[in-house]
């Protein structure tokens, strides 16, 4: 039995229906990718399974507890002018199991480093987040993720206006969770992306979900994939976001 | 020469009066310029002053019900002050406006609530004290009540700090772990309307949020980290409040503007010269030269 787990699952947006009966179960320890057009319900599903919405009919059964639950929204609510540094922003991943109160110590640091060299941002430590590229605000948010031993993680569209290099690390790092158990959740546009990452694909489309598998979508591609041409560059990638 | 400094800085605190100004200013500057800095960083620096008029009615009905008691006062200041708070935030939650514009709503009929009932009920003088305090009048009650808010203020902001500081930088992540970002927030606008109640008797409805505001304000010009923002702020809090008491007794001015324009002259200061972002450090700023690259 897998830890989450959708029963004739739907959702409601603002009085809308995005969602209708969708079934099944996301493997453990494997990278489930969620694709489909602009409006096909993948936010929605995801903030269903944070238990940020609702189902209005149907339910969702996570055996994920909560502080081992991770998400990263494609929009993010980051305020970039807070004071805060890379690592002060990668230690707050140990306080949802750690407790609001107590204090950081000795091996809570020494793992917040391992991370950071990890994801290649050792010398960005103290680096405050409003002086990061988009790629390194992006490996710092997955150090917070990394921090929290995330044993399922919701991410949307992770790689949208992220450098190259970012990419393959991140890949790396998504890939070593997912054999270590964590349950992977995905968001993707890409068909490139698709086939190196995802074990299994969710395809959402019109209000309805089809389970099925990489090789089956990079065969028939459908709406809402594109395929990126590998001299198109990536736009803006590094540019510091003031 | 001692002599000179003793009785520049020493002897006008041999007043009783003098000496619980000093230290109920102190409480205040504890207490209240952590929460102006995390009001200025969630662009809420405005947020402080509407609350101040909330608390108006409320302290306007405490006076006409029992006299001048600071209790009553306090007591009906803090309550009208949350009833606004609760009252803003579940209009904005329910309209999906922004909270500042129900907030800039409910302040504007507080204040005008609270000045017509001064009215009715007392003279012009009530009015004057009530708006602008007077910190030199500040007896044993009131002085235990400012240091028991303020003590109370520090610890739980304390408690919250770090809820709070996740829920200014990534509102989304707190939500996740199925913290109520809304409950932070709520217990954060307590603890400013506490801390305003605490400041109406010293500085004044209006005042008290000067306190709040401008050394946060000012350390914004020096620290770019949270804890350099807070502890700077407490010592300009304070550097205003004892330097504006001994102003305001030897020039005979009134207290409340003294110590408000001392933290404000400290704040344009701190704007031409200070070390971020001011009028120098733009003049000055050369463009950095590329950090060699970190072998990975």
């Amino acid at each position: 039995m897998a830890r989450l787990a959708l029963h004739d699952l739907s959702l409601a947006q603002g009085g809308r229906t995005v969602l209708e009966h969708v079934e099944g179960q996301f493997p453990d320890g494997a990278i489930t990718a969620l694709i489909g057009p602009n409006g096909a319900g993948k936010s929605t599903l995801i903030q269903g399974i944070m238990g940020l919405l609702k189902p209005s009919q149907g339910r969702i059964e996570c055996a994920v507890p909560r502080e081992r639950r991770a998400w990263l929204p494609q929009q993010l609510a980051l305020d970039l002018s807070f004071p805060m540094s890379v690592e002060e922003l990668v230690m707050t991943g140990t306080w949802p199991s750690h407790g609001a109160l107590k204090g950081y110590c000795g091996p809570h640091y020494r793992k917040a480093r391992e991370v950071m060299a990890r994801l290649g941002i050792s010398h960005l430590a103290h680096r405050p987040l409003g002086e990061l590229s988009g790629g390194q605000r992006q490996r710092a948010l997955f150090g917070r993720t990394l921090m929290q031993e995330a044993e399922l993680l919701l991410l949307d569209e992770p790689f949208a206006n992220v450098d190259i290099e970012t990419v393959e690390v991140l890949t790396g790092v998504l890939r070593d969770m997912a054999d270590q158990g964590t349950t992977i959740i995905v968001v993707l546009h890409d068909l490139d992306q698709l086939t190196r990452l995802a074990d299994e694909v969710l395809l959402l489309d019109n209000g309805h979900a089809r389970w099925t598998t990489p090789q089956a979508v990079i065969d028939q591609p459908t709406r809402g994939t594109r395929r990126v041409s590998p001299f198109m560059p990536t736009q803006d990638a590094d540019t510091p976001h003031a | 020469m001692l002599e000179l400094l003793n009785s520049l800085f020493i002897a006008p605190f041999d007043y009783g009066f003098m000496q619980r100004a000093l230290v109920a200013g102190l409480a205040l500057s504890l207490a209240a310029p952590a929460l102006g800095v995390f009001l200025m960083l969630r662009g809420m620096s405005l947020i402080g002053d509407a609350m101040a008029h909330a608390i108006l009615p409320g302290v306007a009905l405490g006076f006409l019900m029992a006299g001048f008691s600071l209790p009553a006062m306090s007591l009906g200041g803090i309550l009208s002050g949350l009833l606004v708070a609760g009252l803003a935030g579940s209009v904005s939650h329910m309209s999906g406006h922004r909270e500042d514009s129900a907030m800039a709503s409910f302040f504007l009929i507080s204040l005008a609530a609270g000045v017509m009932l001064v009215s009715l009920g007392g003279s012009s003088v009530d009015l004057t004290h009530v708006l602008f305090g007077s910190i030199l009048a500040v007896d044993s009650t009131a002085l235990i009540l400012i240091a028991a808010i303020s003590t109370m203020i520090v610890v739980v902001l304390a408690i919250v700090f770090r809820a709070l500081v996740v829920e200014c930088l990534d509102p989304l992540f707190l939500r996740g772990q199925g913290m109520a970002g809304g409950l932070v927030h709520g217990i954060f606008l307590g603890l400013v309307v506490l801390n305003l109640t605490a400041g109406f008797q010293t500085l004044g409805t209006l005042m008290a949020v000067g306190l709040m505001m401008l050394p946060a304000t000012t350390a914004r010009f020096w620290s770019k980290r949270l804890e350099g923002l807070i502890g700077l702020g407490i010592l300009l809090a304070m550097f205003a409040t004892s330097g504006g008491l001994l102003l305001s007794y030897h020039l005979e001015l009134p207290s409340g503007p003294s110590i408000i324009l001392l933290a404000g002259a400290c704040y344009v200061f701190s704007a031409l010269l200070g070390r971020y972002n001011s009028l120098l450090a733009k003049l000055r700023r050369r463009d950095a030269p590329l950090e060699p690259r970190a072998a990975e």
